[in-house]
């Protein structure tokens, strides 16, 4: 194809026009199953529902995601079902000023973000929270034998707060109300990657601006006593000089991370657990040798991605698996697709622990918007894997065909994952 | 098309004719070097491409820039002296010869 591919003269009949009709971006049953069934196809289609370029295999997604010069990230978190101006009123009216800082914006401005934020965020600074993060997941399994309950949800006795109180450590806040910061994130998920009526929006509006006023207490509480804590490390990164970082900015990046450093984490440990518990002789294997939970971790983000997919916009004309795209149209990447892509991956489609290259995933982005919580995700994962197979090796689940997950564009999670916990 | 010699912590030594222009990372990725993960895929975000230089050829490359100085304070292995990250080091002449100790561990 040569010339600008345009939407509507795709013929009907071939297969790239086929793959954009069976497509359905917010249903989870048979995701899976829909691109395996295309990628060796078709690598890219157009998805009419949400106006954007579907992008199935590895190396393509690769490839946008490390060209910032040509793929801006600016679309990245822009609401699927647009905020009405009422909404937009109401959040000026509570002085809700985040801005893009990161996730959502390209350089230079995505660079002053990053350098401040990975003072704080990085391999080095997240081993030290290591004991506390073992602390942590030994108090829900302490409280998960307390209750003498002997079947469970998992999601809702440990994998839903369990981040969210990591956050908590890396905000150097440890009494805050995890519930509630849950019930921000989700309703922000909602937002974003949701389909809601105006009405919901409005309701969720009012606790997005509470969730702002929350973050910008906190940094303001962080001015007056610094400690060793994210916020403290942004505001002593921008040291008073807004040509390094506004004080809006580290807000911004403050708000940032109370939904980024729990809510795919969440996710991912619901995913993980789903995936080892519905194959006995899978969790067994982890529970004889736990040497085997750091790949298991891997594979488990390979095989159930929870960030299922991610957009971005291209700056200029550009070319994707050898369609032409003109300036301005929204791809969306199907890491979910690319992570099983059988030209990276030998029989992907299969959920293999001791796959050599699971660590080859895109779970967590690639290029300059790489997850800088990467680290700490693994680190929350493998300890909770570690603590979940010493206390009860013999786990089962139950009910599975009651687990369902969120309709939303970009991720995916089990609600609950019930289990019986001595087998 | 310099000659670039990769040193693995446990002794083993691999030689890469390198190409002008691609980064010492790409050379040590296509040509399987183990230990060099390069997670972000070369875009000094992860700091899981950290490699230690031979002295000579550190001196000959000159100071890391300043963010790439910044995220070799929070890689894994120690941070030494000729420490660099392997992505950001773009190939010339002066890497004829030049030695790659892969560290210990990346994360």
């Amino acid at each position: 194809m040569n010339a600008m591919a345009n939407p509507s003269e795709i013929p009907v009949g071939c297969p790239m026009h086929q793959a954009g009709a069976r497509f359905q971006p917010f249903e989870h049953q048979g995701m899976t199953d829909f691109y395996a069934s295309v990628r060796p196809e078709v690598p890219i289609f157009y998805a009419p529902s949400i106006d954007c370029w579907v992008v199935t295999r590895r190396e393509d997604a690769l490839a946008v995601l490390r060209d910032h010069e040509r793929f801006s990230a600016s679309n990245a978190t822009a609401p699927i079902v647009p905020w009405p101006q009422e909404m937009h009123q109401f959040l000026q009216d509570q002085h809700f000023t985040n801005e893009s800082v990161q996730v959502a914006c390209d350089p230079p401005r995505h660079t002053r973000g990053r350098n401040a934020a990975v003072t704080f965020l990085n391999m080095k600074k997240f081993q030290n929270y290591e004991a506390d993060v073992r602390a942590l997941a030994r108090s829900y399994v302490d409280e998960i034998r307390k209750s003498r309950e002997e079947v469970i949800d998992l999601v809702a006795s440990f994998t839903y707060e369990y981040p969210a109180k990591v956050a908590f450590l890396l905000l150097g806040e440890k009494e805050l109300d995890a519930r509630k910061l849950k019930q921000w994130a989700d309703l922000r998920i909602k937002l974003i990657f949701g389909k809601l009526s105006h009405d919901q929006q409005m309701e969720a509006a009012r606790d997005l601006a509470d969730f702002w006023h929350f973050a910008t207490a906190l940094v303001d509480q962080r001015k007056k006593h610094p400690g060793d804590d994210y916020p403290s490390a942004l505001l002593a990164a921008r040291g008073d000089d807004d040509s390094v970082l506004t004080e809006n900015e580290v807000k911004s990046l403050v708000f940032g991370l109370l939904l980024a450093a729990h809510e795919t984490t969440t996710n991912a440990a619901g995913n993980l657990l789903f995936e080892l518990l519905k194959r006995p002789q899978t969790w067994q294997a982890i529970v004889d040798d736990q040497t085997l939970i750091p790949n298991a971790v891997e594979e488990g983000l390979r095989y159930a991605t929870s960030t299922i997919a991610w957009r971005r916009r291209a700056k200029v004309d550009v070319e994707i698996a050898g369609v032409q795209l003109p300036q301005g149209s929204q791809v969306l990447l199907s890491l979910t697709s690319a992570n099983r892509d059988e030209k990276q991956f030998a029989d992907g489609e299969i959920f293999d622990i001791g796959r050599s290259n699971a660590r080859s995933h895109i779970a967590f982005g690639n290029g300059i918007h790489h997850c800088l919580g990467a680290p700490l995700a693994r680190m929350e994962l493998r300890i909770l894997l570690e603590e979940l197979t010493s206390a009860f090796p013999k786990m089962k689940l139950v009910e599975e065909e009651t687990i369902s997950f969120l309709p939303t564009l970009s991720f995916r999670g089990p609600d609950r994952l019930p289990v019986r916990l001595n087998g | 098309m310099p000659k670039l010699i990769f040193i693995s912590p446990d002794g083993s030594k691999r030689e890469v004719t390198a190409e002008s222009g691609t980064s010492v990372m790409e050379n040590a990725i296509d040509n399987g070097v183990e230990g060099i993960v390069a997670e972000c895929g070369g875009s000094m975000s992860c700091g899981t491409c950290h490699i230690y230089l031979d002295e000579e050829t550190f001196e000959r490359l000159g100071e890391p820039g300043s963010a790439e100085n910044d995220l070799l304070d929070f890689v894994n292995s120690p941070r030494r002296p000729t420490s660099r990250l392997s992505c950001q080091l773009k190939v010339d002449d002066r890497f004829e010869g030049a030695i790659f100790f892969v560290p210990e561990s990346q994360y």
